[in-house]
């Protein structure tokens, strides 16, 4: 009995530290948050003014918001699905397959995702450049004219963010079902294989199933992370009012002197994140599989 | 091991509260008068006023700061040893982002140089939200160290407009500080080479536009870094095209200013440039990429662009075609015979209303105005608007500032503060972005002339002052 307390009192004093910091700088903040969308305010004004649901009702008529999150939207699900074919598909090449040089190929792979978005964005201002730009001389290559592209303009802009994003997302994941694929046991490929099953047949019957949870974890992850990687690309890498995604809108507004506004856009896309996450568990729930 | 580990964790907490807590101690542990200068600046014969004050002073390390590093320093030392009162700088090119926070938290430094435009919109906001100190007692301060008022010594006009008084109600709340004439930049060699005449009127301008262009299909008239830099440009339009009242009344959002016939002109003469633009320039018009656009000028591949002096600084460093050499000229007239217009970039210092040390940084603003700091700032290229500055300038300035001299018209002020309407863009996004969706044509030029209409309508209906 006098263990189970002491034991209890350890593991509350282990846990304080977490817990405190989480509350002060999440739970907090997190609240502080949906207060002030209810207020507006300048950022660095001393006064503010109660008004309701009033930031809501004008962001829901604000064409710019709308925008900015089918922008988002759009980059959330073309670059998750993407990415992840990607991904899993070099990570079962490299795995299955016997290719020489494969740590080269994971280290080449995962390098973008050491890299800064600052960096990114200047090595894609190179990829991208209209005049003599790494992309379009290999275009103009292929097709023995010059091409002219441009990227970073309508109505490319978009394309030229998810290829961004993509280069720069695939390895990390990549490296992730590496790690879950080499656990599969080796004999279950190897009676797969005198069942006569191919190596596709092995890779949707076995490989993925088993990997399954594996899969869903990292989906979660990444369309909580999409929304903030996308802002810090477009930000980084196009012109303001090109393709705005949801936090850009939320940030433009806070400097346009509209706290509470911004805050009430802030709201909106924490919830949206929350829902899509939410959702994302619930449709890709399956039976777990045991090896 | 169990007593280690939590000592590790223990350790680990506190560090990263002391961490957490830096961002407030530093600026208590940096208010601590550093060892005073007046060491060194040997016998003060000041007079001993305001011992203890320090005040902090945050400046935007702009291009004068690169071009000449330790000039707001300099100014800082000289500030102290003139009146005692010792100064905290902050200098740095992403002002916003260092003062911001703390700001946030209700720390304010006592003066802030940082002009208007900018992309954060910082001062902006202390202006909408009447969150600046007044600024009258200190023109009719005595600049500290000297015997002359300070409003003797700025140039008559430079505390008229609404740069300075954002209200309209003739009360200064903003100092002002650096001045730099703006207008179209272009490679004077190539004028020169080719037996060019720079153009006076628009029609002369597409007249050449055509001709580059047919001699040359690289070459395109028009070019522009980002869509902000069309503010300098819009600005002057507006003036050359309608006048001093026109600008006025349209930077004032008047009511049915935009069905005007000079209103017409100006979307006429944009969207026209929008078609003579290089196509390229809304892809590079970026934060990133900007210094392409700005490249297009040096390579010959566009004429003209809008800027300031700061550029020949700028891209001191980039190739360029043979022969290149800077010139500058106003935005050509809107009818023959007119006067062509360049628009007055002034950049700010000012006082936030919750200072801490409001009579210190009041000594501080009218010391700016002072001999010593005058030509600290001028060894950074920076100029003040203070009678006989432009007498001393060298090389590439001395032909910009020039540029009043030679029958442009001066245009200053900007569009009127206005309180933020959810919904309502900035004058950024509503007068100047749109020019990206004009050239690579995203956009109509009738629905960016109706954008423009029914946003100028709420900006009147929200108007300040």
């Amino acid at each position: 009995m006098r263990s189970s307390k002491s034991r209890g009192r350890f593991l509350a004093l282990c846990l304080a530290p977490a817990v405190i910091l989480y509350f002060i700088f999440m739970i907090l903040p997190t609240f502080n948050v949906f207060r002030m969308s209810l207020f507006e305010r300048g950022a660095y004004s001393p006064t503010e003014t109660f008004v309701g649901m009033a930031n809501f009702q004008a962001l829901m008529k604000d064409v710019k918001f709308i925008t900015a999150m089918q922008n988002t939207i759009l980059l959330i699900v073309t670059v998750t699905i993407i990415t992840f074919f990607f991904a899993i598909v070099f990570a079962a090449i490299l795995t299955r397959e016997k290719i020489r040089g494969q740590n080269f190929f994971r280290i080449i792979f995962y390098i973008p995702n050491i890299l800064s978005v600052v960096v990114i964005a200047g090595i894609f201002s190179a990829i991208y450049k209209p005049e003599n730009g790494m992309l379009n001389s290999i275009l103009s290559f292929f097709k023995g004219e010059t091409v002219m592209v441009l990227w970073k303009d309508q109505p490319m802009v978009i394309v030229s963010v998810i290829i961004a994003m993509v280069w720069q997302a695939i390895g990390y994941y990549m490296v992730m079902y590496m790690a879950s694929m080499s656990a599969v046991p080796e004999s279950l490929y190897e009676s797969a294989g005198l069942d006569g099953a191919g190596r596709l047949t092995q890779f949707f019957q076995l490989t993925l199933p088993l990997i399954w949870t594996n899969i869903r974890t990292t989906l979660t992850f990444f369309i909580i992370s999409t929304i903030n990687m996308a802002f810090l690309f477009v930000k980084a890498m196009v012109a303001k009012g090109m393709a705005d995604v949801g936090l850009s809108f939320m940030y433009a507004q806070k400097d346009a002197g509209l706290y509470g506004y911004s805050m009430a856009a802030g709201v909106v896309i924490f919830l949206f994140s929350f829902l899509l996450s939410a959702l994302v568990n619930w449709v890709t729930k399956r039976e777990v599989l045991e090896m | 091991m169990k007593k280690f580990l939590s000592l590790l964790l223990a350790l680990t907490l506190a560090l990263s509260l002391a961490a957490c807590g830096g961002g407030n101690g530093g600026s208590d542990a940096g208010s601590t008068p550093p060892p005073a200068d007046s060491g060194s600046s040997g016998d003060t014969q000041t007079p001993p006023p305001a011992e203890d004050v320090t005040i902090t002073v945050a400046a935007l390390a702009s291009g004068y700061e690169e071009a000449y590093p330790g000039m707001w320093q300099e100014v800082c030392d000289a500030f102290t040893a003139e009146t005692g009162i010792k100064v905290n700088l902050i200098c740095d090119k992403n002002l916003e982002d260092v003062i911001g926070p703390s700001m946030q938290g209700g720390d304010f430094p006592d003066v802030i140089h940082l002009a208007t435009g900018r992309e954060k919109g910082l001062t902006e906001q202390f202006i909408k939200d009447r969150n600046i100190a007044e600024l009258t007692d200190v023109l009719s301060m005595i600049v500290p160290g000297e015997s002359v008022k300070v409003s003797d010594k700025i140039v008559g006009g430079f505390t008229d407009t609404s740069v300075t008084n954002p209200y309209g109600d003739g009360v200064t709340y903003l100092a002002p500080m650096f001045y730099s004439p703006c207008g179209l930049f272009y490679n004077a060699g190539l004028f020169e080479e080719k037996g060019w005449s720079v153009p006076t009127t628009w029609d002369e301008m597409w007249e050449l536009g055509d001709k580059a262009h047919a001699e040359d299909p690289n070459m395109y008239l028009f070019t522009y870094p980002t869509t902000g830099y069309f503010d300098a440009f819009l600005y002057a339009l507006m003036y050359s095209v309608g006048g001093a009242d026109f600008f006025n009344n349209a930077t004032t959002y008047a009511e049915g200013i935009w069905d005007t016939p000079e209103a017409q002109q100006c979307f006429d003469i944009i969207a026209k440039l929008a078609s003579y633009t290089n196509p390229v320039t809304p892809a590079q018009a970026n934060d990133q990429d900007f210094t392409q656009n700005q490249q297009l000028v040096l390579d010959n591949k566009a004429l003209f662009m809008p800027n300031g002096t700061w550029i020949v600084g700028e891209m001191a460093e980039a190739p360029r075609a043979d022969g290149f050499r800077w010139g500058m000229t106003a935005l050509p007239a809107a009818e023959a015979g007119g006067n062509g217009a360049s628009y007055c970039w002034l950049e700010q210092a000012w006082i936030p209303a919750a200072a801490p040390n409001l009579d210190a940084a009041k000594q501080f603003v009218a010391f700016l105005y002072s001999d010593a700091a005058c030509a600290i700032f001028a060894k950074g290229g920076a100029v003040q608007p203070v009678p006989g500055l432009t007498d001393n300038l060298e090389g590439d300035n001395k032909m910009f500032y020039s540029i009043y001299d030679n029958g442009a018209d001066a245009a200053m002020g900007n569009f009127a503060a206005y309180n933020a309407v959810a919904g309502l863009g900035t004058v950024r996004e509503v007068f100047l972005d749109p020019v990206n969706g004009l050239v690579n044509g995203s956009i109509s030029v009738d629905q960016w002339i109706g954008d423009v209409k029914s946003a100028s309508d709420e900006m009147r209906a929200n108007i300040m002052g």
